[in-house]
């Protein structure tokens, strides 16, 4: 074959940026540790999310020191949760897959996105090391409303996180002298139990404390027992705070005699 | 060989040939213009290469990383 | 005056056949590019007239007519030309040849028909699928039908220009293939190798499920089986502009193709490697290990070494001719070059957008980068340089040429086509550029409102308005060239006068001859071979881990057909029902 000395020399240059290609991806693995999104998270029967010990109740799981979990369901047209919070310094290793069709969960402006297709659960590790706000977008086509698909990545300054959430079950309404209790339930996701206080604050005098011991990814219940003779009649708004997490709803005292409905 | 291949000036089927003012043989030509834009067209390409690697995409993080990463920073 | 020899003289059986096919690529082109000019302007949100959700199917149908419609139409009508000329014989039957054209045809209305129910409430048909159709979005069983007749019948053309060869071979036993017929038949080679994937997918898994017979796809596999056929396809669309740069553009630079040896190693490395790239487009898909998806890279970077020998070839035929045109310099030769010529204007220019496109790939095809720019603007940025301006601007300009050929007249206006050529160029600049830079900050792909409740996009240069209106102005002088570039065909094919001044129909004589390229170069059995082993080696293990993991029919998946479309807000209701 007669080939021209210059083609040869581009032939060569060639094959010397093919290669270089090549091995910048390797470097990029070996190097700065990327990688690639595979078959480590498994595959999953879309009919068994709500069943699925991870999928039952998606969100953000603490699992080693600086170490995370965030299982994410994507679906038409939305994730859940929507809004994922995690603490800078932090690894974490989202766990995505879809109800439907394919979906995307691609944190904008970043590198971190991944294709989610129906039965499979896409398995990625990040490092976050710096606080900010990111968002969450589909960037595969996933039906009519698929431009509305969004969702919100928040990383926390370390000191600004927890995974303490409350919730809160009380009467609304109790008959004067009567004893009511205001039950709140701590949740902790953490894996180290949780030793706090809660503070119940009613009305305009009474405040209530008790210690909790909340035990790793864990709950447990505080059961604040209130005086409505202390009280007297009326509404009184009342704040449970753990932690700097509040949850208010207002108790309306009411005199027995009358019923409950005079208002003289 | 078909004739449909065109055969220059001194060809059945010229084409051009009122703007050809001469014929280069193999042998007498050297394509030292192309060596030279695909020479810029390599630099070009190994640049934006570095840049989109190293700039655009390694400064993007975060990344996704791999579980060799953890075990190092832990060790 | 000399009697004139141009195709339809030569062949006008085929030439009618062939400004049949041609016609239905034009009118494709000027469909799709319509449709075009919605999106990027729905998109940028500078006009908005059809409601979000509509946008999809507008989509749908510009991909498809775009990169399936135009491109293969062209292709199948450019081959039969590259044949017959190059064989100097006509087809064995013309009416098997009207018989795969009229098949493809109705592949495309069947699939035309289906993706327009999208819009029109009296079509009882939904498509709204995009042209990758992946499952669980279920199209209506004729949207799939079509598309399969569509492939039969560019396998039937394949077979059309294949027995031609047979039959020529058979009176010239010692003789080489000639070029054209040689990339004409490698190119068809890969295609049937890859067309397999999507055969298997539509036949054994999509069309069943949405006949009813099954229950159930799983959609890696069938999304794996597109892609084994989806990156082939790209090349299917390249092939024929690299038949005209090689064969066409030495020509009408007035000078020789430099290596014919070179041009057929090129299309034999694309017959090898074509196939066995396609999980690259799977980089972030769960499900495939990374391994396989290293492999992918591998073949992908190494499939860049033809299109970086085709640069040199062929601006080194351009050199020829400017040189034989009295070019001298360094590179004051390029000032030589017939510039006014829309067909070689627009050629060349098409290889010039190429040269950044391929830039762009290569971007594409690195591994761990994917996950800066994967399902991105970036990438329809790509591809607008590569079909859409590699291939369309190829097939636009190389039209100048090839109507007079087809029907013995001279093109409308000349300079009107090199305008309009330019115009694609200029357009498809502020395009692409700014696609380009858009995907680089996250801005998505395949979105009627890029606009989110949320967050905001931070360009590092720039603004997204700045972006957005380039992008619109872009779409605007795209569509007005193909406008143009239509006005000037009808007004050539209706008005034009028949002329004697056609010239010949020829192809570029060589500098280096296929008698100095080695017989194993011509011996398509080895490298058919050789093509089917690659597969074998990327695909095998792959595919039987897809199986393995999620089931020939997958676990449980309930199609999905676009068609229900309901409101945001009930479907949100619907999220709070499922939701535990």
């Amino acid at each position: 074959m007669n080939i021209h000395t210059y083609e040869k020399t581009w032939l060569a240059v060639s094959m010397v940026l093919i290669v270089g290609f090549i091995a910048t991806v390797t470097y990029g693995a070996v190097g700065p540790g990327i990688a690639m999104i595979d078959d480590d998270g498994g595959s999953i029967d879309p009919d068994t999310i709500n069943d699925d010990e991870r999928f039952n109740d998606p969100g953000v799981t603490h699992v080693g020191e600086n170490e995370y979990e965030a299982a994410v369901v994507a679906q038409a047209w939305t994730y859940t949760p929507s809004e994922i919070t995690v603490p800078a310094n932090s690894t974490v290793t989202f766990y995505v897959t879809s109800r439907d069709v394919t979906h995307s969960f691609t944190v904008a402006g970043t590198n971190v996105n991944t294709m989610v297709v129906p039965g499979q659960i896409s398995e990625m590790t990040v490092e976050f090391d710096e606080p900010g706000e990111y968002g969450i977008l589909c960037n595969e086509y996933c039906g009519a409303y698929h431009h509305t698909m969004e969702g919100k990545l928040n990383v926390v300054p370390q000191d600004e996180f927890d995974l303490t959430e409350l919730s809160t079950d009380a009467s609304d309404e109790a008959q004067l002298g009567n004893q009511t209790t205001i039950n709140t339930t701590v949740s902790n996701d953490m894996n180290y139990d949780l030793e706090t206080t809660a503070t119940l604050e009613i009305g305009d005098q009474q405040s209530l404390e008790q210690d909790v011991t909340v035990p790793a990814h864990g709950s447990e219940t505080v059961e604040f027992a209130v005086d409505t003779t202390d009280l007297g009649t009326g509404d009184h708004d009342w704040t449970v705070t753990v932690d700097g997490h509040e949850e208010s709803d207002t108790l309306t005292v009411t005199n027995a005699t009358e019923g409950g409905d005079g208002d003289a | 060989m078909s004739s449909a291949i065109e055969k220059g000036v001194d060809g059945k089927h010229p084409t051009n040939e009122t703007d050809q003012v001469r014929e280069l043989d193999h042998d007498e030509y050297d394509p030292i213009g192309t060596a030279i834009l695909v020479g810029i067209y390599f630099l070009i390409l190994v640049a934006l290469w570095i840049f989109m690697y190293f700039v655009e995409f390694l400064g993007n993080g975060p990344t996704v990383t791999g579980v060799l990463l953890t075990v190092v920073g832990l060790a | 005056m000399a009697m004139r020899n141009a195709y339809i003289d030569q062949f006008p059986k085929e030439a009618r056949v062939i400004r049949a096919i041609l016609w239905s690529s034009f009118l494709a082109l000027t469909i799709g590019g319509t449709l075009g000019l919605i999106q990027g302007l729905h998109r940028t949100n500078v006009l908005r007239f059809i409601p979000s959700q509509d946008y999809y199917t507008v989509l749908t149908a510009h991909g498809v007519l775009l990169v399936i419609t135009f491109t293969i139409f062209f292709l199948v009508g450019i081959f039969t030309w590259a044949v017959t000329t190059s064989l100097d014989r006509g087809v064995k039957d013309i009416r098997f040849t009207w018989g795969w054209y009229a098949i493809m045809m109705i592949g495309t209305l069947l699939v035309g028909v289906s993706i327009l129910g999208g819009v029109v409430d009296q079509i009882p048909m939904n498509a709204d699928v995009l042209y990758t159709f992946y499952s669980p979005f279920q199209a209506h069983p004729a949207f799939y039908v079509g598309f399969v007749l569509f492939v039969v019948g560019t396998w039937l053309a394949g077979f059309d220009w294949f027995r031609t060869w047979w039959a020529w071979k058979k009176d010239n036993p010692d003789e080489r293939i000639p070029l054209p017929t040689f990339m004409a038949l490698t190119t068809m080679l890969f295609w049937y190798l890859s067309s397999i994937g999507v055969a298997i997918s539509i036949l054994a898994f999509l069309l069943p499920w949405s006949l009813g017979i099954i229950d159930s796809v799983n959609p890696l596999l069938t999304r794996t089986l597109f892609w084994f056929f989806g990156h082939p396809v790209v090349y299917f669309w390249l092939m024929p502009a690299y038949m005209l740069w090689y064969t066409m553009l030495p020509k009408l630079s007035g000078g020789k193709l430099f290596s014919d040896p070179l041009a057929r190693v090129v299309f034999v490395l694309f017959l090898i490697l074509s196939t066995p790239v396609g999980i690259h487009h799977q980089y972030l898909d769960p499900g495939i290990a990374e391994g396989f998806k290293f492999i992918a890279m591998t073949n992908t970077m190494f499939l860049l070494l033809p299109s970086l020998l085709t640069a040199f070839t062929v601006v080194a035929s351009m050199e020829h001719g400017a040189r034989q045109r009295g070019g001298k310099g360094y590179l004051s030769w390029l000032k030589a070059l017939p510039w006014r010529d829309p067909a070689f204007t627009g050629m060349a220019l098409a290889g010039l957008m190429f040269a950044a496109g391929g830039f762009s790939g290569m971007i594409n095809a690195g591994l761990s980068i994917n996950y800066l720019v994967h399902n991105s603007w970036w990438v329809v940025g790509h591809f607008h340089l590569t079909v859409g301006t590699a291939a369309a601007l190829t097939f636009m300009a190389a039209s100048y040429w090839f109507i007079p050929q087809l029907t013995g007249k001279e093109i409308w206006n000349r300079s009107l086509g090199l305008v309009q050529v330019v115009l694609w160029f200029i357009g498809m600049t502020f395009m692409s550029n700014a696609m380009h830079r858009a995907g680089l900050f996250g801005m998505p792909r395949r979105t009627a409102e890029p606009q989110y409740q949320g967050f905001d996009f931070e360009p590092a240069v720039g603004t997204v308005a700045e972006i957005d209106a380039q992008v619109a102005l872009g779409a605007a002088l795209l569509t007005l060239s193909v406008y143009l570039f239509i006005t000037n065909m009808v007004l050539t094919t209706i008005g034009g006068s028949t002329s004697d001044a056609i010239p010949d129909n020829t192809y570029a004589g060589t500098l280096s001859g296929p008698e100095d390229a080695p017989v194993i170069i011509d011996n398509l059995k080895l490298w058919t071979s050789i093509a089917v082993v690659l597969v074998i080696i990327a695909y095998s293990l792959p595919l039987a881990s897809i199986i393995d993991a999620g089931g020939l029919f997958g676990p449980g998946i309930d199609p999905w057909k676009p068609s229900v479309v309901a409101d945001p807000s009930l479907v949100l209701e619907s999220v709070r029902g499922v939701m535990p």
